[in-house]
């Protein structure tokens, strides 16, 4: 496997001054619009959590109902992203290995919560587990709670990271073809020998990838979480939420501090992501992979 | 241990990759499944191997029915085109796989697994390159683990799909050579799948040509070379001369063979470019062409020569020994008479043309 470097195109090309000077136009243009729609924006975020000292940010997180929030977002999160990653698996497992009727159409199914907008999701699953959906006599009859409370919120979180982990593995285990798994079996290997020493290995870090994405999603989850919580303060409502239900009564700082939370949460999902793209170059492989089929 | 391939079929949607085939392969026999792509020698190998199953017919291994036993299961050992070496192993890893992941009761001690692994990596000259990963080795030295690590679950059967076509000419002549050694020194039941013939007459103790999912002739290297039993056979082995026309009655001076009978039918000559005699005279006793030496190859023990026949300047190559190559002084541009030593004849549907009118014998 080679790992050709690009030569830089500075070496190919030696620019004129005006060359040079639009060049530098473009990077600072580039870099105004960073700075005024992403960095200040963060900025603002934390400037006004911190705009009453130290104390009263303190104060605004460790409140009952931001802390419960937080809690919930966490467990959402820790049922969402394990479903998804065995969905994930399973789903490009199926998708790359196998030919079955019907393949091409799973392929777009696994699109549709990137193309349907979040608000739209919850309502689905209104309709569907809602009091007055399709489920809903059922479910009361058997005092299941679903709608406006923890498992409607799973639910709208896993539709809308459901497609994470599979669109990131079923290009990679497509690049990477079936040879080495048909090797194993030939070698002796039962399923489980297979999975553990030779499949996970090999999409390992695309696996991670796609589940940090997941995470972060669920972690962020609005519109469709909006829809099924119905605003519980303590019981249903995830940070996102409490953020908006904050700012909505005029408690800017509490607002502010609880978005600092979130915003902290992406900076590391990023900072992760960034090092496993670093360490492993998960799309540099992908990329090779693609050039050498 | 044998290998019985009885009534195999073999069907791809509208595309029929094996139409009845059967076929025997001895214990301790190396047998290469020679044919152009399409021709469902791969798909012959992958129904053996059972990572496809047959539409139709069975498999017998060692004389047991086997068609339905799972790849895991029928003790083989395969060997893939582009090697499909673990990626994230070590050589070492690659080879112990086999023997890792066989059941508790079968599996050797960490010892003994180490004491295999070292004595295979020996066997394939690649001892001290236990701890570098696939990607640190050439295609020949990844081919080569590949092997090992076939071996080490003592295979009774080791199929080889293409194993050296994706190395260059140098090294895939060192693997043949090779591969012939540690056959001959293991004596594994060994199936090659090669599109390559000069391959698969080199290495092989029989050869099986398959064309458009059926077997065409199967036998050694020399008996196939020597008669090739159909036309297709001849043109898959190349290196021969092809004359299209009609069957004479009066072609009792010159040796022939081959299915044609008919007089006066449609045949398909093959003159292989040893079997073509040259003269600067018009010999007596059998019909010659004329014949205008266009190149020569004076490069190896034989002589090529690319000759043009007089009149409608058909290509046909031609190949003498040094010694008389020498004595003739023949040079690019020099009219010489043709005439063949021996020829194989098919009968042929349609093309009635040529070298009849040419008086070239047939």
């Amino acid at each position: 496997m080679s790992r050709n470097r690009a030569i830089p195109s500075s070496v190919l090309l030696r620019p004129s001054r005006l060359q040079k000077a639009g060049r530098a136009a473009l990077v600072l243009l580039a870099l105004l619009f960073l700075a005024g729609f992403l960095i200040l924006p963060v900025v603002a975020v934390f400037s006004q959590a911190f705009s009453q000292g130290w104390r009263m940010y303190s104060d605004s997180i460790v409140q009952q109902d931001v802390l419960s929030a937080l809690r919930l977002t966490c467990l959402v999160a820790a049922i969402a992203v394990p479903l998804n990653v065995v969905f994930g698996i399973a789903a490009s497992w199926a998708i790359t290995r196998f030919e079955f009727p019907g393949k091409s159409l799973m392929i777009t199914m696994i699109d549709i919560p990137l193309s349907v907008s979040p608000v739209v999701a919850g309502m689905m699953y209104v309709e569907v587990f809602g009091l007055h959906g399709w489920l809903g006599p059922w479910l009361m009859e058997h005092n299941l709670h679903v709608i406006f409370a923890v498992p409607g919120i799973v639910l709208a979180t896993v539709f809308v990271t459901c497609p994470f982990v599979a669109r990131e593995l079923i290009p990679f285990m497509q690049a990477q073809g079936s040879d080495e798994e048909i090797a194993a079996v030939v070698l002796g290997a039962n399923g489980w020998n297979l999975f553990w020493r030779v499949t996970l290995p090999n999409i390992k870090w695309a696996l991670l990838y796609g589940t940090i994405l997941a995470a972060s999603r669920s972690i962020g989850e609005f519109g469709a979480v909006s829809v099924v919580s119905g605003h519980i303060r303590g019981k249903t409502t995830t940070l996102p939420l409490e953020v908006e239900m904050l700012y909505n009564e005029y408690n800017f700082t509490a607002a502010f501090a609880a978005a600092s939370l979130l915003t902290v949460a992406a900076i590391v999902t990023l900072a992760i992501k960034k090092i496993v793209e670093g360490t492993t170059g998960v799309h540099r492989e992908i990329e090779e992979q693609e050039a050498e089929s | 241990m044998s290998i019985q391939i009885e009534h195999i079929r073999k069907q791809y949607g509208s595309f029929t990759a094996l139409a009845d085939v059967s076929l025997t392969i001895e214990g301790g026999e190396l047998m290469a499944l020679l044919g152009p792509s399409g021709s469902g020698k791969t798909t012959l190998l992958r129904i053996i191997a059972g990572l496809e199953s047959p539409d139709d017919g069975s498999i017998l291994l060692h004389g047991e029915e086997s068609t339905q036993q799972s790849a895991s299961t029928r003790g083989i050992g395969f060997v893939f085109q582009h090697y499909a070496l673990f990626r994230h192993m070590t050589i070492f890893e690659n080879v112990a796989f086999g023997l890792r992941v066989q059941s508790r009761q079968l599996r050797p001690t960490r010892q003994k697994i180490r004491e295999r692994v070292q004595e295979l990596l020996h066997l394939v000259q690649l001892d001290t390159y236990a701890q570098m990963y696939p990607e640190q080795l050439s295609g020949g030295q990844r081919q080569r683990v590949a092997l090992a690590r076939a071996l080490a679950v003592q295979p009774k059967v080791l199929l080889l799909d293409e194993p050296f076509s994706a190395l260059d000419a140098k090294v895939r002549k060192e693997l043949r050579d090779w591969l012939r050694r540690i056959h001959d020194e293991l004596h594994v039941t060994t199936v090659l799948v090669t599109h390559d013939q000069e391959e698969a007459l080199e290495v092989a103790d029989r050869v099986a040509i398959l064309n458009q999912g059926k077997l065409e002739q199967i036998g050694t290297p020399q008996s196939i070379y020597d008669r090739p039993a159909s036309p297709f056979v001849y043109n898959f082995l190349g290196n021969v001369n092809l004359f299209h026309g009609r069957l004479l009655a009066d072609l009792s001076s010159q040796v022939r063979e081959g299915s044609a009978q008919e007089p006066n039918g449609s045949a398909i000559g093959f003159v292989r470019p040893h079997e073509l005699e040259l003269s600067r005279e018009l010999p007596g006793d059998v019909k010659a062409v004329l014949a205008n030496i266009v190149r020569i190859h004076a490069t190896g023990p034989q002589i090529r020569l690319e000759l043009s026949i007089a009149g409608n300047g058909r290509p046909v190559a031609a190949e003498l020994g040094r010694k008389q190559f020498e004595e003739m002084a023949l040079v690019p541009g020099d009219d010489i008479f043709v005439w063949p030593q021996s020829i194989r004849l098919f009968e042929n549907g349609e093309d009635t043309s040529l070298l009849l009118d040419q008086g070239a014998g047939i």
